[in-house]
């Protein structure tokens, strides 16, 4: 392991609004100086007014939001998802810094715009994570508001979010509930392992709504809801934390830890093989491109039997002058740009006689 | 007098005020009465010049400026601000009788399923002014492309009907660039509107980690469970797909009370069959 070149974890920070994404990313900058292993830090909210921390790469820097919102025309979502866009065509500078400063630090950090469906629904956000992937160690940090989540319906709707978040980056995914100082999220996981505990609070909380006329609704959903909770709960770890007093930060590093382990293990393996998927794909198109390509050289070929046919013509009318090119149909001049369009298809090289061309070609069809 | 409510939900360009808008056009056009209700304080522009919009009650321009809020903090702020002065909205609303309103939401998810603002709302115009309610969530028909994309809409989209717990209707917007598309033929998108989960499940199977398939196969019983696998087409710009998607929510909302539903419109021959 010592020889092996070490590389950084890139933590995805998402999470809803007032769910204390920034506030998170604050204390864990502050936890991990204080050990001395400071995070290089990406700040992609556009939107953002004041950063309690220093990004190292800041959206900011090169995109002026405001700016962006007056030339477009546009409003405020749709200037964080233009801001978003244009940074992405910038991408490949930020990686580059990113693989000079990666031998340096343990862990890059990044923070994204509050409008979670901004960079979650997008290509800017897809493309964002997956060069990401591709380069480091991925996972996401998804940040829960727990005093929001006691109530069942909110905790069911953060669930599926995060199922949805697995489904859509399709990375390893780390939940932390936020803000334990105000509500432990003990009941959280009881919710997640007790099936019959999530159906009496599901019973609790249908008791003090006066919409009574849900309860066969509700049930319905909770049945189906807690068997894909279970194995859903297996896929992911979740730790508490609270951004106000910097408790749990040493947890959620160790999460971090477990899956930069599951990332090598089952993510680089899985990218793998869907790599090699997409290349047999292109290859494939490749040999029909080129068999469709073999089907014109064949019929330009059988012009030049004609051809043949005419020159022996010639040689009987002894004498008398015959172009053969005019009855090819096609003109000196077309029949060159014909060639030259198959050699750059092929991508042979014009020092390649026309006479070695032909050659080649023939054998080619008969493999 | 039936009075209706549509919710049309979804994400960041999804298309929620196309459809508005072309909703709004078809209505007048076959001469029903219909109104366009803007709640989204961000909202950018409209064809249609809404009837009521919260813009005039508050603004999120004005909020971010004079409370140094960002674009969520100050939308949110909007929210909880025409929660405490509903005697406004009651007053922009309950002046039109035999009404059918259209209702273009703001596309953050926040709102839906985290801050329990609009299923208030909701429920407001439920019980204290008789509106019968419907959610129209419109889901990109680009996902259909990658199926854990597919897979991931469906959960955001019941992610949203769980909390506002009312009858609910799936579009698959922007239909007209995805029949352009090669990497996908009709038979495909008719297994996609008709779903069997599973054929979902073998086919997002092959596609992602084996330790998954477990939880692929979970989601699928759920999607099941609640029926939203089946999405309707919507081409904003084609009338025919906006009145038929318009009979599905007056069914839900039963618009018609006592009358038989309408028979909606089959497409054009080169159109998408219906299958149902």
């Amino acid at each position: 392991m010592t020889d092996k070149e070490k590389k950084p974890c890139a933590i995805i920070v998402v999470g809803m609004a007032g769910s204390g994404k920034t506030t998170f990313m604050q204390q864990l900058n502050a936890h991990l100086h204080s050990k001395n292993k400071p995070p290089y830090i990406l700040n992609l909210d556009p939107a953002v007014r004041n950063l309690p921390y220093e990004a190292n790469i800041d959206i900011r820097d090169t995109i002026n939001y405001k700016e962006v919102m007056k030339q477009y025309n546009l409003g405020p979502n749709g200037g964080i998802m233009t801001s978003l866009n244009l940074f992405v065509t910038k991408f490949d500078q930020v990686l580059k810094i990113l693989e000079k400063r990666a031998p340096t630090v343990d862990h890059i950090l990044i923070d994204t715009p509050g409008q979670i469906e901004i960079f979650q629904w997008s290509a800017s956000g897809s493309i964002i994570c997956d060069t990401l992937a591709s380069s480091w160690p991925t996972c996401i940090a998804y940040v829960v508001d727990t005093p929001r989540a006691t109530s069942t319906s909110t905790w069911m709707s953060s669930m599926l979010y995060a199922c949805s978040m697995l489904y859509k980056a399709k990375l390893p995914l780390i939940i932390v509930y936020n803000k334990c100082d105000v509500q432990d999220s003990e009941f959280a996981k009881k919710w997640m392992t007790d099936f019959e505990e999530f159906q009496q609070a599901v019973t609790k909380d249908e008791g003090m709504s006066s919409e009574g006329a849900t309860s066969g609704y509700m049930g319905s959903l909770v049945n189906s809801m807690s068997l894909m909770l279970e194995e859903f709960y297996r896929h992911l770890d979740f730790v508490s934390c609270s951004s106000v007093t910097g408790e749990g930060m040493d947890d959620f590093l160790e999460a971090v830890k477990a899956k930069v382990k599951e990332y090598e293990e089952e993510y680089v393996p899985e990218m793998e093989r869907m790599k090699e998927i997409q290349r047999q794909t292109k290859e494939r198109q490749k040999e029909a491109q080129l068999s469709k390509l073999m089907k014109d050289m064949h019929v330009s070929k059988d012009k030049e039997d004609v051809g043949l046919t005419v020159s022996d013509a010639e040689d009987e009318y002894n004498g008398e002058l015959v172009d053969p090119d005019e009855d090819d149909g096609l003109t000196a001049e077309d029949r060159e740009d014909m060639i030259k369009q198959y050699r750059v298809a092929l991508g042979i090289s014009d020092d390649i006689s026309d006479e070695k061309l032909l050659e080649m070609l023939t054998e080619r069809m008969k493999q | 007098m039936v009075k209706v409510a549509a919710f049309v939900c979804g994400v960041a360009s999804s298309g929620k005020s196309t459809f508005c808008g072309a909703l709004m056009s078809y209505m007048k056009s076959v001469g029903r009465s219909c109104h366009l209700v803007n709640l989204d304080p961000a909202a950018e522009n409209f064809e249609w010049e809404p009837t009521v919009d919260i813009r005039d009650l508050i603004s999120i321009d004005d909020v971010m400026e004079e409370l140094d809020y960002g674009p969520n903090g100050g939308l949110i702020y909007c929210f909880e601000f025409l929660m405490e002065n509903l005697d406004w909205l009651n007053e922009e609303i309950g002046d039109y009788d035999e009404d059918y309103l259209i209702f273009d939401m703001p596309g953050q998810i926040e709102l839906y399923t985290h801050v329990p603002i609009l299923p208030a709302l909701i429920r407001h115009l439920q019980v204290t002014l008789n509106f019968r309610p419907c959610a129209v969530y419109l889901l990109e028909s680009q996902f259909l492309v990658d199926r854990t994309k597919f897979f991931a809409g469906v959960l955001s989209a019941m992610s949203a009907m769980v909390m506002m717990e009312v009858p609910h209707i799936n579009l698959l917007s922007k239909m007209d660039l995805l029949k352009d598309n090669n990497n996908i033929t009709k038979a495909e998108l008719k297994r996609f509107l008709n779903t069997d989960p599973l054929l979902l499940t073998g086919e997002i199977n092959e596609t992602t980690n084996p330790k998954f398939h477990e939880l692929n196969r979970c989601i699928v019983q759920l999607i099941d469970d609640f029926n939203m696998v089946n999405f309707l087409p919507l081409e904003s710009g084609n009338e025919e797909s906006v009145s038929r998607v318009l009979s599905y929510i007056d069914d839900a909302t039963q618009w018609y009370e006592d009358q038989e539903p309408k028979d909606p419109d089959r497409f054009e021959a080169d159109d998408l069959e219906d299958d149902e």
